[in-house]
Formats: structure tokens, C-alpha cells, sequence
């Protein structure tokens, strides 16, 4: 069923009919507990109610305690249906980073279910936990207290200067996702469809997890913050016969050594994001999960989640540069460019920074006037003034169009002079040490030089023969000259590997020598 | 191996892999009672005790493990047989 999402916050009438529409039917498994789209509604109802009476019009940044609850999303749909903006704070982060985060938005209202708010001494709390009074039923959401270039949601992400870093989201931008997704052919969520939400909700891959199967009617399966995650995933994979899965690739990383356990034939669509994908697992996984497309999802949340997909499974090709899967092509009304130094478009086949432009675009860093002279540039394209993204991401277009990732243009580093692509040392270690995750990073040394050091995800092995290959097929300058052995990589709690921590594992490990 | 054996070999893991020792392990203890247990840090203490008791679980073992005595339970399954 193609919903035209034709005008700016169409998203916000559909998300309303879907509510109605499909009240029967199961909107959330949480924590082993089905609650209806009825009862989502009813939520959504009463948290209304109680912004309507407590939170005046013009405050329009609110803050929301990320708890893994009904009550929690249905405080985020009630934000939006009353023209407000959620600010997501997470209770496992410091709370001192929270109150950083509120005081940079100005909000001084924030929507918790947690019995005993936190954040009760320093903001006015609404407590969702409760059953109120609900708003009269045939109240529709307040599009006109709004305007499309309302937030939708400002999220945060870790600055280098140690001040968060805040992208705000507007409801044209996510409507724009949701067109998007809606247009696409070889992606259809139904009513039936039983959909994996693993993520946090400060991390902005949770959109395309709780969001598109609503508006179809789909059922959302989240993880209790408790839970181990990844065993967790395969729990509800097999008992509970989910139908689509989007997570990012780290989580098939940890269950790879039990592959051999899992068949799931329930699953039809599994998306990945957020993070590089290699060829060689997407294949070992596709064998678990036979009946599955996969798609490798790009996007960095400036562009609103996703921008465009390579269809794995699709294409008999399966393009990859260095063992990682090609990013494909953009959306419909995306536009990619790829561009030099000096943002000029380079030829195809050639490495530049790639550039993303149309309505997913965000309006600019928050309050920050000097990081969005640097990440974005306007083009004259055709007669009118287009603005582009910088992602900081390397690519390149091929002769069919499609967008081959290379690396991160920060993690292109020199070695005595020379530029070394991390990614590219990686895979040549990953042909020797197959089935064995390994990270490249760049090290400081005591004399303050860049060194390579080579992670390997393992007890001590010989590493010789991975060197002599090493020294057979690369430059001196770009054999790693560190060493360490870990059991597991430090991830962030967006499952992305904590280069950083990684990094200070490899100075304490000096210091122990 | 008994079940008081199994509890201080496991509290050695715990120690070494999370890097402190303020916290008691019986038979109740979930991930949620001791600080750094987590999902990574699962994985590494699931690693640890697999080489520690020369043992290997399966992907059902572990997904059904929801507090300390279940770990303790399925170890003593697993070296009995």
C-alpha cells in the first residue's frame, strides 16, 4: 500500500489513521508484553492531555527519558501531535551530560515514566506513568499549531571539543524519510510483519525501527535495557518469528561464532546501518536467515537516518571495495556528490568526500555557527542554489552509479608523511586472519609519532605469517608495528567500536610492558 | 567440581574481566546487580569461563541464561558430561 506522503507532516495523519486504523492489532512486544495500537493510542491520549494542561505553547524542546516502556514512545508521538520536539536523554548516560544536553535546548519540561524522575530538582517532570484524562478522540494532531519546519527531534551526538553536539530534525526532514522509504519498491512493511527495534532512542537509527512499522501496523519488539543484547536479538529472532531486522553489523560480529545454530526462515527483510558491512559475513549470515533480503543502508543523522541502500541480495554483482559492501545508490530525491578537497565534483571512479543533498537535510548544527560553515556548502545546480552535507566519508561512484565506500575521510591518517587508509590495511589482514575481527588504528608513540597498531579480536596468536603477507602486498609505512590481543573490541553503546577506548587499551598495554 | 567451586571460579572471572570486586555472586545475581556486566562485557566473561572449564556453550544455553544460577546450573550440566 503506497501512502503519497505528498505534503510536509502527511507522516503525522498517517501515524493517526494507523492508530485507528489497526487498533486491534499488537504495536509493541515489551519486555515479553503485547500492548495494542489501541492501547498506544489511549497512552498517546492521556500524555496529550497532560501536555495540553501543564506545558505552555511556546515551549517547544522537550525533554524525554528513553525507558524502554510504552509510555516512551507513545510520549514521543504525543510531542509531535501537539507540535512539540523531543530531546531524548538517556538514563543510562551520566546525568550531569543530560542536564548539559536540556540546558543546551532551553527545555525546561521533561516526560519521564520512571517512578522517581531524576531530573524533578532542575526541570519541571511530566510523570507518563499515570492514567489521566485522555483529549476528546476525534482531535487530530495539532498540524496547525505547527509549521514543517518545526523539530521533529534534536539528538546528540559526542563532540571533539567534549560539548555534545546537537543535529535537530524537523517533520519535513522526517517526512521526507518517510516518503523515502515509502517509495521504495523492494522495501514494503505489512500489517503482519513482526519488526526488531534494538536500538537506543538518543541513537537516531531507532527512527527506521519504530517509526515505519507503526505507520504500516507492524508489530515493534524492543530490548529490555537489561537484557544481554545480542543473545537477546536471537531470542526474539526464534521464539517470537520476527520478520525484519535493522541493526548495525557489530551485533552479527558477536553471534558469528554460533552461526551454525541459527536458521531462521521467518525473517524476510534484514537491514544493516551504522557502521562498515563486510562481505564476507553479510554472506555467512544471508546462509542463516535464508529467506532474507539484506540491504546496506548509508545515512549519517544530518541527513534524517538513511539517505539511500545497496540491495545485497539483489544484485547478483555484490560490489564491495576492500571486503566492505557497496553503499549503492541514493534515494529518490536524494542527491549524491562526490567532491574534492575544494568541493568540486570529481570523475567517476574517483575517491572524494561524499555530499548529500534534498528535503532530509538538517537546517545545521545547534547553536553552532562555525561547524556548519565548515560541514556544509551551497552549489548552483541547473539554474537554483542546492546545500549539501559533508559526511567526512570516502567514496566513490562506479561506471553504473552506484557508490562504493572507501573509509572515513578522519580515518585516512599519516604515517611518516605518507596517507594510509586504515580500511585498506584492514583487509589485507582480514585475508590471512579470516574469520577473526581485527581494527587498524592509528596509535600515538611515546616519541609522538603516528604508528599503526593492529587489534585482533583473539587469544595470542602468530602473527608472522600475516606480516611477511603484509610486507609482500603493502608499502613498509603501512605494516602496523603494535600489537594487541582482546576478547572483545570497546564498543559505544550504539554498538560502534569505541576507537577511542581501543586506543587507550593500546597505551595501557604499553605502560604494562 | 561442586557448586561452591563453580561460584569462586566464576567470582574470579567476574574480577578479572570487570576489574573490581565489589559485588556478590549467588544464585539470583542478574547482570543488573553488578556494575560493568553488560552486553559486551558478557560476551568477555562468557569467553573467559569457556576457557577456563575447557567448555563450550551453544547459542540456546546462552540464550536462556537470565541470572548467575542458571550460568551455575548449565556449567555443572556441561563438565559433567
Amino acid at each position: 500500500m503506497a501512502i503519497l506522503y505528498d505534503f510536509p507532516m502527511k507522516f503525522l495523519l498517517t501515524l493517526q489513521e494507523s492508530l485507528k486504523i489497526h487498533s486491534k492489532r499488537n504495536a509493541f512486544f515489551i519486555d515479553g508484553t503485547y500492548f495494542t495500537y489501541g492501547q498506544l493510542d489511549i497512552k498517546i491520549s492521556q500524555i496529550r492531555y497532560a501536555i495540553q494542561n501543564e506545558i505552555p505553547p511556546s515551549e517547544k524542546l522537550i525533554g524525554l527519558v528513553t525507558n524502554d516502556d510504552l509510555e516512551t514512545y507513545a510520549g514521543i508521538i504525543a510531542l509531535w501531535f501537539e507540535g512539540k520536539a523531543y530531546v531524548p536523554i538517556n538514563p543510562i548516560y551520566p546525568i550531569d551530560r543530560n542536564n548539559q544536553i536540556l540546558k543546551l535546548t532551553d527545555s525546561s519540561y521533561v516526560l519521564d515514566s520512571s517512578s522517581d524522575s531524576a531530573y524533578k530538582t532542575k526541570f519541571k517532570v511530566l510523570n507518563t506513568n499515570t492514567s489521566g484524562p485522555v483529549v476528546s478522540q476525534s482531535l487530530k494532531p495539532n498540524l496547525n499549531l505547527g509549521e514543517p519546519i518545526d523539530l521533529a527531534y534534536i539528538l546528540f551526538t559526542s563532540g571533539s571539543t567534549g560539548t555534545p553536539k546537537g543535529v535537530p530534525i524537523t517533520l519535513e526532514n522526517l517526512n521526507g524519510l518517510v516518503r523515502a522509504l515509502d517509495r521504495d519498491e523492494l522495501f514494503n512493511l505489512k500489517p503482519s510483519d513482526r519488526c526488531l527495534q534494538m536500538f537506543e532512542l538518543t541513537f537516531d537509527f531507532s527512527l527506521v525501527t519504530y517509526l515505519p512499522p507503526l505507520l504500516y501496523g507492524a508489530c515493534v519488539y524492543t530490548i529490555p535495557k537489561n537484557a544481554i543484547k545480542h543473545f537477546y536479538i536471537f531470542k526474539l529472532i526464534s521464539e517470537q518469528e520476527l520478520t525484519v531486522l535493522t541493526m548495525v553489523p557489530s551485533i552479527i560480529q558477536f553471534l558469528r561464532p554460533y552461526f551454525g545454530e541459527i536458521h531462521s526462515t521467518s525473517v524476510r527483510y534484514c537491514s544493516f546501518g551504522g557502521g562498515k558491512l563486510y562481505n564476507d559475513i553479510a554472506e555467512s549470515w544471508s546462509a542463516c536467515i535464508p529467506n532474507c533480503q539484506i540491504f546496506n543502508y548509508y545515512g549519517p543523522t544530518e541527513f534524517t537516518v538513511y539517505s539511500g541502500y545497496y540491495p545485497y541480495d539483489a544484485d547478483k554483482k555484490k560490489k564491495s571495495n576492500n571486503g566492505i559492501v557497496s553503499i549503492g545508490k541514493p534515494f529518490y530525491g536524494v542527491d549524491y556528490l562526490v567532491v574534492d578537497t575544494n568541493n568540486n565534483e570529481v570523475s567517476v571512479d574517483t575517491v572524494g568526500e561524499l555530499c548529500l543533498s534534498g528535503i532530509q537535510i538538517t537546517s545545521g548544527y545547534w547553536k553552532d555557527p562555525e561547524r556548519n560553515k565548515s560541514a556544509f556548502f551551497t552549489r548552483q545546480e541547473n539554474g537554483a542554489l542546492k546545500r549539501y552535507y559533508k559526511t567526512g566519508d570516502l567514496c566513490y561512484k562506479d561506471t553504473d552509479g552506484d557508490y562504493i565506500y572507501v573509509g572515513r575521510a578522519d580515518f585516512q591518517v599519516k604515517i611518516r608523511g605518507y596517507r594510509v587508509e586504515l580500511g585498506e590495511v584492514e583487509y589485507h589482514v582480514k585475508k590471512k586472519l579470516s574469520g577473526i575481527d581485527v581494527v587498524v588504528i592509528d596509535i600515538t608513540d611515546d616519541l609522538g609519532n603516528t604508528e599503526l597498531g593492529l587489534a585482533v579480536c583473539s587469544e595470542e596468536l602468530d602473527l608472522k605469517p600475516v606480516l611477511s603477507y603484509l610486507k609482500e602486498m603493502l608499502p613498509p609505512y603501512m605494516i602496523p608495528t603494535q600489537f594487541l590481543y582482546v576478547q572483545q573490541f570497546p564498543h559505544s553503546v550504539n554498538d560502534k567500536i569505541d576507537m577511542k577506548a581501543l586506543r587507550s587499551l593500546f597505551n595501557n598495554s604499553k605502560l604494562k610492558k | 567440581m561442586n557448586e561452591v567451586d563453580i561460584v569462586k571460579s566464576l567470582k574470579d572471572v567476574f574480577v578479572d574481566v570487570l576489574g573490581h570486586s565489589s559485588f556478590e555472586l549467588d544464585k539470583e545475581t542478574t547482570a543488573n546487580d553488578v556494575d560493568g556486566w553488560d552486553s559486551v562485557t558478557h560476551m568477555m566473561l562468557i569467553t573467559e569461563i569457556e576457557n577456563k572449564h575447557q567448555i563450550k556453550f551453544s547459542l540456546m544455553e546462552l540464550m536462556n541464561l537470565n541470572n548467575v544460577g542458571d550460568l551455575i546450573n548449565t556449567i555443572e550440566e556441561k563438565i559433567k558430561s
